[in-house]
């Protein structure tokens, strides 16, 4: 500083300056320091010196004598065999300078801490230039001697380097920020973690920060947009997971991927607690699955959990709250509107029903999705304490999450406990254990209430009324508010007040889920590059679920008289116990010989996973036994000295319990010479219980390579790119995903049949009670001894750069993934067989790229986005009598996705509209369409588009005529995102969508003709007479030649969304005392789901698989519970009029202590 | 070195480690010896119960509503296109009713194929498994000539094999006269191996369950429909001299379902489809073939929440009867009026008025089907968890074998048993009421007089019951009496629903009439 401000200085003076080195000197000194002589010569009034007082021989003492003589010759006297050296300067001003550099090394000290000033430890810190170096302890510190003028080099594995001048000042600090740079990335793989420059997949990884504060129960839902080839459709139901599909959709039964969370495998991932995790990794080439066998083919993400980072001492206290709310409501007739169509409708078909015109209590207008939604709260807390000494790591978590949905009294509590802890036994054992509880207070099931919202009439009351009626549970009269039922003259069948069902049950349904998912490991190191680990996973879950019935009333709006709703009480429960244990053995060894790198692992897994249920149905044995009361402690089984068991297996209970194993042997190898040619290998065996022994196994491998162009001498030379790789892989993957419900596909699963009954001679009559019952039963499904592994063949290439010094990064990859085999349900009246059914063809585009800018020491802007481009088609069928799977499921009318050779998976098959029928005239010109029923004006006129001779029409319109009417998969989907920051707040904002897909619209368009439900208000718009209306139908439900499947309902599915936005504060560190018991605080506002560009008529863009329920395990005839599938792969994007997306506003607040 | 070997005997064990079976029971458990058929052919029984196809609205869709008598009733705005599709005759490929009904009736020809392809490879000799097999093929052939009777009989493909694989199943259409074939011989076994009756010297324990006089029965139920008159003549006599059956003493009592029972698998059931529903609805083995046709709330109170109110008589049943007929006021219940008490199957109450979208939805109502108050007290199924779950579904009835005796001992010139067939079904009928004013006797003049009578008397003995329409099409007159309907002769069968031919695959094909 001082000399720079002489050097200013010095400038200014020689502008004035016009005598130049003239001037004699004279001096006569004995023994003196040079820079008194010098100074001396100062005193004479000519000269002046200018040098740096800390040069060392400036001491050096020295004898002069002259007189009047030249100063060149006097100070080449004096500085005689020293390194001295001068300048003389325009204005007499001399600068004396050494020739050598000779720095003090002076002794260092400081602290290494990562960004929320966490120590870290094995921190190497080298001296610019040199082999000195030292490496940080468990607290951080480290101690260094080093020249007071040098540079130290700070490098830790997944933080970007530092350099750092030291200035002679001898306690550094340094903040060391976590790397951005993609390739330098260590990610985990199966059984092990990479670095991701060794890789020659396609691995994305995610900060857990990233996840950590976004309103999102379920982490996965926070990576909407974010990975490209990761599509994701959320919904709106807390607790329930996203459809996922990583790389199209490959298969039909189950697409979702397996999740890997600290070794265990799971599909499950509920129990993870969103601020608990470190990092996921995004899995999706063949090059990273192979390893994971029969259960790779759709994808793997990864979750690696918080470890106490080393010398870390914290406790960190996170919490946010947010308000939930609808957007972007369905819009349906209002009362008045209602009137006029339902009269229109009612005219068309000639009848005159106006019977609730009059009622006093059928004069509302009530806006029922108003009625049924609310404003919810969610809420997340977290507690961690984490520590780590030289020996053992530990950390403990606890979390507290309230998720309320927009539907009244919809909510979920969770609350989770985490405890890991690693040991280093000694220099060669390392042991550990995790272990995470969770304990899940589920909602009542909400899914149905914004459509009984759709359906009912608005002219119904949203309000109670007070009535005096007996007391259902005892003998007197007591005054109660009553919700109304609906008007039982028009909407008998199917629709009731949402307000009665929700207050019915949202209090008697009691579910419960705990789960406890442990592990315990140990590491051997030996033979100086083997590890041995070995471990043993346990992941265990318990559902208990009650539901009552209690005994309400709701009261009739045309009698104005109260009705009791329910008449009997009953308790039914179901108990699920799932078990799932897995080992893994692996051993590793790395090594390096010259410029081959080399990493090998070998390994054996095995799993067991067995699942039991057991539902019972408790009711009263007789009509006069005293109802169960409504207070939790009576509803189980034999609570209650009056209820049974009911034996009647059509609704009492049921029971399974299925285990299946499976076995595995696999092996990798990780190769690079030189880092500049790389060469991954993996194979897996995998064996599974499910399957015959003759199709038992499965062979999976996969080679990839890579090569690193930048590390060559001939880009040496090249300024543009930074870091260029391209790389390749191929390989063959697995799925054994059966669809719960068929375990056991050989074996033919019986179930009951029901009961028949038989009454006894003369006692036929229940006076008698004379009755026999039996018990039957059937096959469950078919059993196919032949079913085999579905196998993926995928191979992929790709390029990952950086430029513009290292601003860009930028990643492309091509992918071909072919299913063979994907194994699906056949169904023909009423039962399936599970078999290797479709060949599927994914291919597409995978791009990414970041630009990050820092604009001024402050300021620093980073834009990235992805898009991803999937073709995905059906290639053919395994049986060649099989042409197509149809998926039916409105159960009046028709809406078909058919899964056929050469279109996409469940393409939404149907009718071409080509408009409505303005007359009688009209159809008659027109081509026949009797064949889809009776036509009269105000009906759809479909296109004829096939059957004739030679291509084309044949003047009629039926079911050749149906064609290919929307593809539900986007053409592409995309995600960008912008981050500012500046000082201590950032910005972020998170933009997603998808383009290319339609809708089908089921509501407004397809309802059974039985359900009398609210018109959508588009239907306003329906054809009345000639010229009224070209699309939209005339209202009847008669007419059912507009209740076939057509492009009437296809609607686009591309939407824009605003899908995050962040702002935050991190208060500065300095504002933090030493002493001070806050060591970080961030606080940040939060919006997701803001706003969303759509093109259709539901509440959201995003509609995701089907939850189907088997057909072999619903409906009287068999005894269990309706058994979930996962989301149907062959239909989805199906709007039934509900799946709302809530908005979130929230806010948060991290401490660190 | 311990893991390597640790691993080497997870490899030797691993065989042994995968091979597992489910820790249930499984069909090949259950094994497919003599004996062990029992609870597949119960199984019949409820499937029979539980699908719609059989025992409620597309039943009654197919069978009842499509004629003159009978009509859709419920609400006006509800199930509006069943109008369309089964009153005036649009019919539909691709509807809730018409795909249940096919695809019912297909389930269940594959459950009684499973059980025949068993007893085909065991062979059993015992008289129990000999009986399962003549139920599965009385099933079987039932299912099947319903189809026959709805959509044709090359229309439908010919299922009479089990298969291990959904492709088989993919087969073309039947060619003429197989699927007859099908029915003769399933029948032919029925009629033999099935019991004259379920009673043992302890008592009888299955009553309602199926004996070789229901396979006559309906064997000559399908003689008839082909005018094979000499076997219809043979199997009535077989069923009438069997000795098992007689007309109830009471028309009313036939349809007595309540607390008493008196017509519960009563003295004229040949065939019926049994429910129990238990107080709280526990045990509930019942069907809605009740509930369905029922009286319907409406805008009345939630008293008269009885069903859905399906299946109702129409204004031309209402008028084509002559009122001294007793069976007028014991079928047809009128809205608005006194139930008519016990004798005439009331149980004491006034209905409330006729007055559509207001109070109740329809002036009429079926009072085969008319539930007991005090069975809604005990079985819980009242106000607004109205139903009538217990009542049965009576499929053949002893009345049925006179007529068909009737009918085709007319046709093969027998007038004399023609008469006293017909005049016995009058008889009960009257009651005992005076002779000369009610239902006097009909005495034969000439064949077409009384081919006449006899349609006429299947008309009022079998109303709402589900005989008329196939009656119609049966004797070629539907075209004449439901013209005005909208009928033509085409829709005398059904279009297979356009599922079934996309599930088919392009194997089965439509009837050329619905293109």
């Amino acid at each position: 500083m001082k000399l720079t401000f002489v050097i200013m200085l010095v400038g200014i003076l020689q502008v004035s300056a016009n005598v130049n080195g003239q001037a004699k000197v004279s001096l006569n000194l004995n023994h003196v320091e040079i820079s008194k002589a010098l100074n001396t010569i100062e005193k004479q009034g000519t000269y002046r010196f200018l040098y740096n007082s800390r040069l060392s021989e400036i001491g050096k003492r020295v004898s002069i004598s002259v007189t009047d003589d030249n100063i060149d010759n006097v100070l080449q006297r004096m500085f005689d065999g020293t390194a001295l050296t001068y300048k003389l300067l325009d204005n007499n001003l001399i600068v004396i300078r050494s020739s050598v550099l000779t720095f003090q090394d002076i002794k260092i000290t400081g602290r290494v801490t990562g960004e929320n000033n966490e120590p870290l430890s094995g921190v190497s810190i080298t001296v610019k230039g040199t082999s000195t170096g030292t490496s940080t302890d468990n607290g951080g510190n480290f101690t260094l001697t080093a020249p007071e003028n040098g540079r130290l080099v700070i490098t830790y594995i997944g933080y970007d380097p530092q350099e750092v001048a030291i200035n002679n000042q001898p306690v550094i600090n340094v903040k060391l920020v976590q790397s951005k740079r993609t390739m330098d990335e260590v990610v985990v793989i199966g059984y092990g973690q990479a670095s991701k420059r060794d890789l020659t997949g396609s691995i994305v990884k995610i900060d857990g920060k990233e996840i950590a504060d976004k309103p999102n129960t379920n982490p996965v839902a926070s990576l909407q947009s974010k990975v490209a080839g990761l599509y994701v459709v959320n919904n709106g139901t807390p607790g329930q997971a996203p459809d996922i599909r990583i790389r199209g959709t490959g298969s039909i039964a189950s697409i979702a991927p397996l999740y890997v969370v600290d070794g265990v495998f799971t599909y499950d991932i509920s129990y993870v607690n969103p601020n608990d995790i470190e990092s996921m990794e995004v899995l999706k080439d063949p090059s990273s699955l192979a390893i994971f066998g029969n259960q790779g083919a759709n994808g793997v993400i990864i979750i690696t959990t918080k470890r106490a980072k080393a010398g870390q001492s914290t406790i960190s206290f996170s919490t946010s709250t947010g308000v939930k709310q609808l957007v972007n409501k369905i819009k349906l007739a209002n009362a008045s509107q209602f009137n006029t169509l339902f009269a229109e409708e009612n005219a068309n078909n000639g009848i005159t029903n106006t019977g609730y015109l009059s009622v006093p209590d059928l004069q509302n207008n009530t806006d029922w999705i108003n009625a049924v939604t609310r404003k919810g709260i969610q809420s997340a807390n977290n507690i961690s304490i984490a520590n780590s000494s030289e020996n053992n790591k530990f950390n403990l978590s606890l979390g507290y999450t309230l998720d309320q949905g927009i539907i009244l009294k919809e909510q979920l509590e969770r609350v989770t406990a985490t405890i890991n802890d690693e040991a280093k036994i000694n220099r060669w054992l390392k042991v550990g254990v995790n272990f995470t509880a969770m304990r899940e207070n589920l909602p009542y099931d909400a899914t149905g209430e914004l459509n009984s919202a759709r359906e009912i009439m608005p002219q119904v009351s949203a309000k109670t009324k007070r009535f005096l009626v007996p007391d259902l549970y005892g003998s007197d009269t007591i005054a109660q508010n009553l919700y109304s039922t609906t008007d039982p003259a028009i909407q008998n069948s199917g629709v009731q007040n949402p307000l009665l069902d929700i207050y019915s049950r949202y209090n008697t349904n009691i579910d419960l889920l705990y789960r406890y998912v442990g592990s315990v490991y140990f590491e051997v190191n030996f033979l100086k590059h083997f590890t041995f680990r070995s471990a043993v996973y346990g992941d265990f879950s318990n559902e208990s679920h009650r539901q009552y019935s209690p005994l309400y009333y709701g009261y009739d709006p045309v009698q104005d008289a109260p009705v009791v709703l329910n008449a009997a009480t009953k308790v039914v429960q179901g108990l699920t116990d799932t078990k799932n244990t897995q080992t893994d053995n692996i051993l590793t060894y790395k090594n390096s010989f010259g410029n081959h790198n080399l990493t090998v692992i070998g390994g054996a897994t095995t799993y067991a996973h067995s699942i039991s249920y057991n539902q019972e149905w408790v009711n009263l044995p007789t009509s006069s036994s005293p109802p169960i009361p409504d207070d939790s402690r009576f509803w189980s089984p034999g609570a209650w000295p009056y209820s049974q068991v009911s034996n009647d297996p059509n609704q009492t209970f049921s029971y399974y319990s299925q285990p299946n194993w499976t076995a595995g042997f696999f092996g990798r190898a990780l190769y690079n010479y030189d880092q500049k040619y790389y060469l991954n290998a993996s194979i897996r065996r995998d064996g599974s219980s499910d399957f015959l022994p003759a199709n038992r196994w499965g062979n999976y491998w996969t080679i990839g390579a890579a090569w690193e162009l930048t590390r060559e001498n001939f880009m040496a030379g090249q300024k543009f790119f930074d870091f260029l790789k391209v790389k390749g892989s191929a390989g063959t993957l697995g799925d054994q995903a059966v669809p719960s419900g068929v375990y056991y596909p050989a074996y033919p699963g019986v179930v009951s049949n029901g009961q028949t009954v038989w009454p006894l001679p003369n006692q036929q009559g229940y006076g008698g009670a004379g009755f026999i019952t039996n018990n039957s039963y059937g096959k469950a499904y078919y059993s196919n001894p032949n079913l085999h592994w579905e196998t993926v063949h995928q191979y992929e290439f790709g390029v990952e750069a950086e430029a513009f010094q290292r601003r860009l990064h930028f990643e492309a990859t091509y992918f071909n993934r072919k299913t063979f085999g994907a194994m699906g349900l056949y169904p023909i009246s009423g039962l399936n067989q599970l078999e290797n059914l479709v060949d599927i063809q994914n291919t597409g585009q995978e791009f990414s790229a970041t630009w990050n800018q820092p604009i001024t020491k402050d300021w620093n802007i980073t834009v990235s986005g992805n898009i991803t481009f999937v073709q995905n088609k059906v290639l053919g069928f395994d049986d060649p009598s099989f042409t197509y799977i149809d998926a039916t499921s409105q159960n009046n009318g028709e809406q078909d996705s058919r899964t056929i050779k050469g279109q996409p998976i469940g393409e939404f098959f149907g009718y071409v509209v080509k408009g409505v029928y303005q007359s009688y005239a009209q159809i008659l010109a027109s081509p026949v369409e009797t064949s889809l029923g009776t036509v009269r004006p105000g009906d759809l006129m479909y296109a004829d588009i096939a059957g004739g001779a030679k291509g084309g029409g044949d003047s009629v319109i039926d079911s050749k005529d149906r064609t290919y009417i929307g593809n539900p998969s986007p053409k592409f989907t995309y995600g960008a995102s912008v981050n500012v920051n500046y000082k201590a707040f950032s910005l972020s904002v998170d933009i997603g969508g998808v383009w290319g897909n339609k809708i089908f619209r089921a509501w407004g368009s397809l309802e059974a003709p039985y359900v009398r439900s609210n018109y959508a208000a588009f239907q306003l718009d329906a054809w009345h007479g000639p010229g009224t209306s070209n699309w939209t139908p005339l209202l009847s439900t008669a007419d059912r030649v507009n209740y076939v499947g057509s492009t009437y309902s296809i609607e686009n599915g591309s939407y824009a969304r605003i899908r995050n936005l962040q702002i935050a504060y991190t208060v500065p560190q300095k504002v933090f005392s030493k002493t001070s018991a806050v060591k970080a605080l961030r606080v940040y506002i939060n919006a997701q789901n803001l706003i969303t560009w759509k093109n259709n008529s539901g509440y959201t863009p995003e509609f995701g698989g089907f939850q189907q329920y088997s057909a072999t395990q619903s409906g009287n005839t068999l005894g269990g519970a309706a058994v979930t599938f996962p989301p149907s792969p062959l239909q989805f994007g199906i709007d039934q009029g509900g799946g709302a997306i809530p908005r979130i506003i929230s806010g948060g607040i991290n401490v660190t202590f | 070195m311990l893991a390597l070997a640790g691993v080497a005997m997870l490899l030797n064990s691993c065989g042994k480690y995968l091979d597992r079976k489910p820790l249930s029971t499984t069909l090949t458990d259950l094994g497919s010896g003599s004996g062990t058929f029992d609870a597949k052919a119960l199984g019949l029984y409820s499937a029979l119960r539980n699908s719609g196809g059989f025992s409620t609205l597309p039943w009654l869709d197919f069978n009842s509503i499509r004629d003159e008598d009978a009509q859709k009733g419920s609400s006006i705005s509800d199930g509006a296109e069943i109008n369309a599709e089964f009153e005036t005759f649009q019919y539909t490929k691709n509807d809730w009713a018409t795909n249940t009904y096919w695809g019912d009736h297909f389930n269940m020809i594959q459950l009684a194929n499973e059980i025949i392809h068993d007893a085909d490879s065991v062979k059993p000799s015992d008289a129990g498994s000999l009986r399962n097999v003549g139920e599965a093929c009385f099933f079987r052939a039932y299912a099947y000539f319903e189809l026959v009777k709805a959509y044709g009989e090359t229309f439908l493909p010919l299922e009479n094999f089990y298969y291990t694989n959904p492709n088989q199943q993919v087969v073309p259409n039947a060619q003429s006269g197989q699927i007859w074939a099908l029915i003769d011989s399933d029948l032919n076994v029925a009629s033999a191996y099935l019991p004259l009756t379920w009673a043992t010297p302890t008592g009888n324990t299955n009553l309602g369950r199926l004996t070789s006089g229901a396979a006559n029965t309906l064997w000559a139920q399908t003689f008839l429909w082909r005018g094979q008159w000499a076997r219809v003549i043979g199997l009535c006599n077989q069923v009438i001299n069997s000795g098992q059956y007689k007309l109830d003493p009471s028309f009313v009592d036939i349809w007595k379902d309540g607390m008493n029972g008196a017509g519960k698998c009563g003295p004229e059931s040949i065939w019926e489809l049994v429910n129990y529903v238990g107080p709280n609805q526990s045990p509930w083995i019942g069907t809605q073939w009740g509930t369905s046709q029922n009286v319907r709330q409406g805008g009345a109170s939630v008293d008269w929440n009885l069903g859905w109110g399906w299946n109702v008589p129409t204004q031309v049943l209402v008028n084509a009867w002559d009122s001294t007929d007793p069976r007028r006021n014991e079928t047809i219940l009128f809205s608005g009026r006194y139930d008519g008490g016990t004798a005439t199957g009331g149980y004491g109450n006034t209905l409330p008025v006729y007055n559509p979208g207001t109070v109740l939805d329809q002036p009429y109502w079926n009072k085969k089907v008319y539930s007991d108050p005090q069975m809604r007290q005990f079985t819980g199924q009242i106000g607004s968890s109205g139903g009538a779950d217990w009542i049965d579904h009576r499929i053949l009835r002893y009345a049925d074998v006179l007529l068909m005796l009737a009918e085709a001992s007319n046709e093969s010139g027998d007038g004399a048993t023609a008469e006293a067939m017909l005049n016995m079904v009058r008889a009960r009928a009257r009651g005992g009421a005076d002779s000369t004013v009610v239902l006097p006797h009909e005495a034969y003049t000439t064949q077409a007089q009384m081919r006449t009578y006899i349609k006429n008397e299947r008309r009022w003995e079998f109303a709402m019951e589900g005989y008329q329409f196939y009656d119609l099409v049966r004797w070629g007159d539907a075209p004449a009496v439901l013209g005005s309907l909208g009928y033509q002769p085409k829709n005398a069968l059904y279009p297979i629903p356009q599922p079934i031919i996309d599930q088919f695959l392009g194997k089965l094909t439509q009837n050329p009439a619905y293109p």
